[in-house]
């Protein structure tokens, strides 16, 4: 019983939610905003210094990690912000009546607020490693749009699923580190042997970093396969999310 | 006659519950799909009830009865499997005093938030901050401190003055009212009673006998999530007390 009043009221309570959750997060910590920008910039350093010598033939090695690290950074926050966003705040569903996605999507609000933010930071930094100005760089406005639907999907499909079964939580926990690897975010995807090149490209990620180093490492405007891939996968992530959703919501009460 | 607010009929919810004998993938795994990990547990099992405008409704039961899960159920919180539940006008649950309270906020950050979850404009947001600040007796610098430094008595203060904030059509009650010492008690009963005249209904749970026989004219009595009795608040109650004798 959801009154159109509460679907008008709904751009509020997302506002109201991510500002409480940007406050949770860093709450009673010195730096606060700071510690999102130390974990890339701590990946960035470590990465720099052990693959730079590694992989001399990456042209701007800092610049091209740094752009992997920062989109994975993201994905990574939100999903983990949206897995417990649903039993973090069972309390609340439990007592007003308030759709349920309010929290999933205020997580992912948050998390996207956060990563506009360090790229102001990061920007300079980029520029500090050798980032070239050109126009297609607007093309990132879009790319970040479509990256947020397709991580808005995955978070929603493993949220509602980790309401039945915390495995799910502890699985990502176990998963997530081993993803980083497979993902080229250190390394470029040229130097993995031609045989694996099809593994490679069912990874999701693999081409939404891809996407990102075009327009920013490589200042060209990918090609409308990319386009076609990159967006295709989030329709997917997003309508497949959102079906399980709807499908498992009504039975949420008794699982938090 | 008096005209009905909220008409139950024939209310049927059941939960979903895991399975016993599986709690992991692992179990789920090793079962080779031949149990289900989910099983069906029957909470309501066709309850009908009328209440009318104005009145102050008891709800009575033994623990586990299904008193919480039909009022949430009331509240559109939990979905019914079937039958039909008729709400004229905005309910106010009180379901569990201090629900969405974040302990790491302040009080002020705690009631812009509960009272924005609850739906309500900025302008309502600040009468109910206005209202917090006279009802619950805590002071502004108390307001301004994070709620995890507050005493239960004055979380529970903070969380009553929120939801009793706003006058709403029909006010939903679950064992809110035995928070806070005597004095608050005592402002709580009253702020009801001044909820009730304003000709709100008012559907209340508690398991003090007195507390019902003095706010309540009418009640029922739920029994393994059906309907036992329904009648004048005396009737009911004696019905109730005969349960455990």
């Amino acid at each position: 019983m959801i009154s159109i009043h509460a679907l008008k009221n709904f751009p509020n309570l997302v506002t109201a939610v991510a500002v409480k959750n940007m406050k949770m997060k860093y709450k009673n910590s010195a730096l606060g905003f700071v510690w999102s920008l130390l974990h890339p910039l701590a990946y960035l350093i470590i990465f720099t210094i052990v693959f730079s010598n590694a992989f001399p033939d990456i042209e701007r090695y800092s610049l091209f990690a740094l752009i992997g690290l920062m989109f994975w950074t993201y994905f990574n926050n939100t999903i983990n912000q949206m897995m417990l966003s649903i039993i973090n705040n069972a309390s609340v569903l439990k007592t007003i009546a308030i759709p349920k996605l309010l929290f999933p999507f205020s997580a992912l609000a948050a998390e996207l607020f956060t990563f506009l933010l360090s790229f102001i930071p990061f920007f300079g930094l980029m520029i500090f490693f050798g980032l070239n100005f050109s126009s297609e760089l607007l093309l990132l406005i879009p790319a970040v749009i479509i990256f947020s639907v397709f991580s808005f999907g995955a978070g929603l499909f493993l949220c509602t699923l980790n309401v039945f079964f915390r495995d799910i939580g502890l699985l990502w926990n176990t998963l997530s580190p081993a993803i980083f690897y497979f993902t080229p975010i250190a390394y470029s995807s040229k130097m993995i042997p031609e045989k694996y090149h099809l593994i490679i490209t069912l990874n999701p990620l693999y081409h939404y970093i891809e996407f990102m180093r075009i327009i920013l490492y490589q200042n060209a405007v990918p090609g409308i396969q990319m386009w076609l891939i990159t967006i295709g996968m989030a329709l997917c992530a997003a309508l497949i999310g959102l079906l399980v959703y709807h499908k498992l919501k009504k039975n949420f009460v008794s699982f938090y | 006659m008096q005209s009905t607010v909220i008409k139950i009929e024939n209310l049927y919810v059941d939960f979903y519950i895991q399975n016993q004998r599986i709690n992991s993938f692992k179990d789920l795994i090793m079962s080779f799909g031949m149990v289900s990990p989910f099983e069906k547990k029957k909470i309501l099992k066709g309850v009908s009830l009328d209440i009318k405008k104005g009145e102050c409704f008891a709800l009575m039961g033994k623990n586990g009865s299904g008193k919480s899960t039909l009022l949430r159920t009331l509240a559109g919180i939990i979905t019914p499997s079937s039958g039909a539940i008729k709400v004229e006008g905005r309910i106010a649950p009180m379901l569990s005093i201090g629900a969405g309270i974040e302990l790491e906020l302040s009080g002020y950050d705690n009631i812009k938030l509960i009272a924005t979850l609850m739906g309500m404009n900025s302008k309502e947001i600040k009468e109910t901050t206005t209202f917090v600040e006279q009802f619950s007796e805590l002071s502004k610098a108390d307001l301004n401190m994070q709620v995890k430094r507050y005493s239960a008595g004055m979380t529970a203060r903070l969380g009553f003055s929120i939801s009793v904030a706003k006058t709403p059509d029909i006010l939903i009650v679950d064992e809110a009212l035995s928070v806070g010492d005597i004095g608050f008690q005592e402002k709580c009963a009253h702020r009801i009673n001044e909820i009730k005249k304003s000709g709100c209904s008012i559907i209340y749970v508690s398991h003090s006998l007195v507390e019902l026989k003095r706010i309540c004219t009418h009640g029922a009595c739920l029994v393994d999530g059906k309907i036992a009795l329904t009648g004048p608040i005396d009737e009911v109650a004696a019905y109730y007390e005969s349960l455990f004798h």
